[in-house]
């Protein structure tokens, strides 16, 4: 016959049962609590914004929104094509100037990050991401705008691929460090160069980060207004179309018409925003929210493709 | 002409450093051809290192040092003028994680002899064939050349990663604890492929698994660190012998299980 010993130490513990676990079950639902409260917080601002800008920009939008330019201060109706085709026209100069040399540097930073030429870029990209948007529009203003002698789509489409450039450059070395070293041993243990291992082992192992680091950067300078004030200026009558069928009558060729839709000014969604929103006409003031709606679901748009062409990739790819 | 060719590869007195640091020291051994040879030995001591100097791997390390000599076919592959293409071609290589290429299956395969300018397609799926066959995946994958090489199970990519080696017909082929990530069926094909192939090539294969090393190898290599912590081969010999009758007392302690 044994009695079942009972020590010291669960004697104190026994004591002190009810009081611990009164304590603890307050202190977890306290905190938890709190936390829901600070989540909740952290979304109202959230859905608010997105709530507003539906509800105010949602009462003008409408088809000839998207399909005229704008009509003379004053006047009603009228759209914002020139602010459209402008976005599209700086964001993809933007993407043609930094993307190539942002990859290719990404890669150099990749392969030898302790070379000189590695430091002074990682150096560089970290500055660079650090320098406020308007000085980069300003920068541009001085190297591009006063020698050529006026605004335009080129000057607009430097600035933002100088703010895309650190973006593209991190995310993409971030990418190509997360491929695994034996994936790129193994193309060189068949005899294969670096340029060749890189090109068609590691680009293709990243290329859905990398994918996704120039949509976030793209996403981010289609909003960017600062850089554009020194460089584009804003341009309410800018017709991709008109110039087209101009350049048609006039029978100029490819190069003279490209010529004419990057070199004058062109104004963006983000500008005419900021311009509407200031001007003492209550049609432009609703015009200015409805320009927010279309920047707002521009920029969703771009994210949504991204992910369902990532996603479709990554099938693929599993087979 | 046998006596000529019986040694493969021929190893004298080849360090590796890494810096300061010494991680081979002083390994003088022969290669058979035709033979599978096993690297065995504790975690670091140096198995990798070694097995990655006869295809030049240890380059990509920035501050590796090789000294010494490495001899395929009697020419040093260390030697100047020496095409490291050249000699990754001649002496294939198997990591320990299966590493296909995110391409298809087809393509992981023509990898290696399309550097080479083959760019014909039926010579390109002879190859595939041919090579896929020799690492016994065909049947299993050819009615999905074109699925992506990351959609096979793990013990096919590693026999895709074999095939790989296989396509640029190198004359070594070394493996890296080829079946260390792999289930005991798939471990299985593996070995059974390797006994198939070596009629045609030469194989080094590093192992932590004592009784892989046994089934397997025709020869083996054990090594261990001394006590400057660099890694030296104690005992090389035919794999009966070190497995039944060591001659050095460590050896014996480590293939019985013994070794602390």
């Amino acid at each position: 016959m044994t009695i079942p010993s009972v020590t010291r130490f669960q004697q104190m513990i026994a004591r002190n049962k009810d009081a611990v676990r009164g304590r603890r079950r307050f202190v977890n639902s306290f905190m938890l609590f709190l936390a829901g409260l600070m989540t909740l917080a952290a979304v109202i601002p959230l859905f608010w914004i997105v709530g507003y800008v539906i509800y105010k920009g949602g009462q003008y939008i409408n088809l000839d929104f998207f399909i005229h330019t704008a009509r003379p201060m004053g006047m009603t109706g009228g759209g914002v094509l020139h602010a459209i085709e402008g976005t599209l026209v700086i964001t993809f100069l933007a993407a043609v100037f930094s993307i190539p040399p942002g990859v290719l540097a990404a890669f150099y930073a990749a392969r030898s990050p302790n070379t000189p030429l590695g430091i002074a870029l990682r150096f560089g990209t970290d500055v660079l991401s650090g320098v406020p948007s308007i000085v980069i529009g300003l920068f541009v203003y001085a190297i591009m705008v006063v020698p050529m002698g006026h605004y335009s789509g080129l000057a607009g489409g430097v600035a933002m691929g100088i703010l895309m450039l650190p973006t593209i450059i991190r995310t993409t070395e971030e990418m190509l460090k997360l491929v695994p070293h034996t994936l790129r041993e193994g193309s060189l243990a068949l005899g294969a160069a670096e340029w060749k291992t890189s090109l068609s082992v590691l680009f293709p192992s990243a290329l859905n980060g990398i994918i996704t680091g120039f949509l976030l950067a793209i996403a981010r300078a289609s909003g960017e207004t600062a850089p554009l004030l020194f460089t584009v200026l804003g341009n309410e009558r800018y017709d991709i179309g008109a110039i087209i069928r101009n350049g048609a009558v006039q029978k100029q060729n490819i190069f003279q018409i490209l010529g004419h839709i990057v070199n004058q000014p062109v104004d963006s969604l983000p500008l005419t925003l900021w311009k509407y929103a200031q001007q003492p006409y209550p049609e432009r003031v609703a015009q200015s929210w409805a320009v927010a709606l279309v920047l707002m679901i521009f920029v969703l748009l771009v994210n949504i493709l991204a992910r369902l062409w990532i996603e479709t990739r990554k099938r693929r790819m599993q087979g | 002409m046998e006596t000529i060719n019986a040694n493969k590869v021929e190893v004298k007195g080849l360090s590796v450093r890494y810096g300061k640091f010494r991680a081979l020291a002083e390994i003088n051994f022969a290669v058979r051809t035709n033979k599978i040879t096993a690297i065995i030995g504790p975690s670091g001591c140096g198995k990798s290192t070694l097995l990655r100097s006869f295809n030049r791997m240890n380059d990509l390390t920035a501050n590796a040092r090789v000294t010494g000599e490495i001899l395929l076919d009697g020419q040093d592959i260390n030697a100047k003028g020496v095409d490291i293409v050249d000699v990754r071609r001649r002496v294939g290589m198997v990591f320990q994680r299966p590493n296909p290429f995110p391409k298809s299956i087809h393509d992981n395969v023509t990898y290696g002899p399309r550097l080479y300018g083959i760019r014909n397609r039926s010579d390109l799926d002879e190859i595939v064939e041919k090579s896929l066959r020799q690492a016994a995946l065909w049947d299993e994958v050819k009615d999905k050349l074109h699925q992506s090489g990351l959609s096979l199970s793990g013990g096919q990519q590693q026999r895709l990663c074999i095939a790989r080696a296989l396509a640029v017909e190198p004359e070594v082929i070394l493996m890296d604890e080829p079946a260390s990530a792999l289930d005991p069926i798939s471990t299985l094909k593996i070995e059974e492929l390797m006994h198939d192939i070596v009629r045609d090539y030469t194989i080094i294969i590093v192992t932590h698994n004592m009784q892989q090393a046994a089934r397997v190898s025709d020869f083996t290599a054990m090594m261990m660190i001394d006590d400057q912590r660099a890694g030296r081969m104690i005992e090389f010999n035919d794999t009966n012998v070190i497995f039944t009758n060591p001659k050095d007392k460590r050896t014996e302690d480590y293939v019985t299980g013994r070794f602390g």
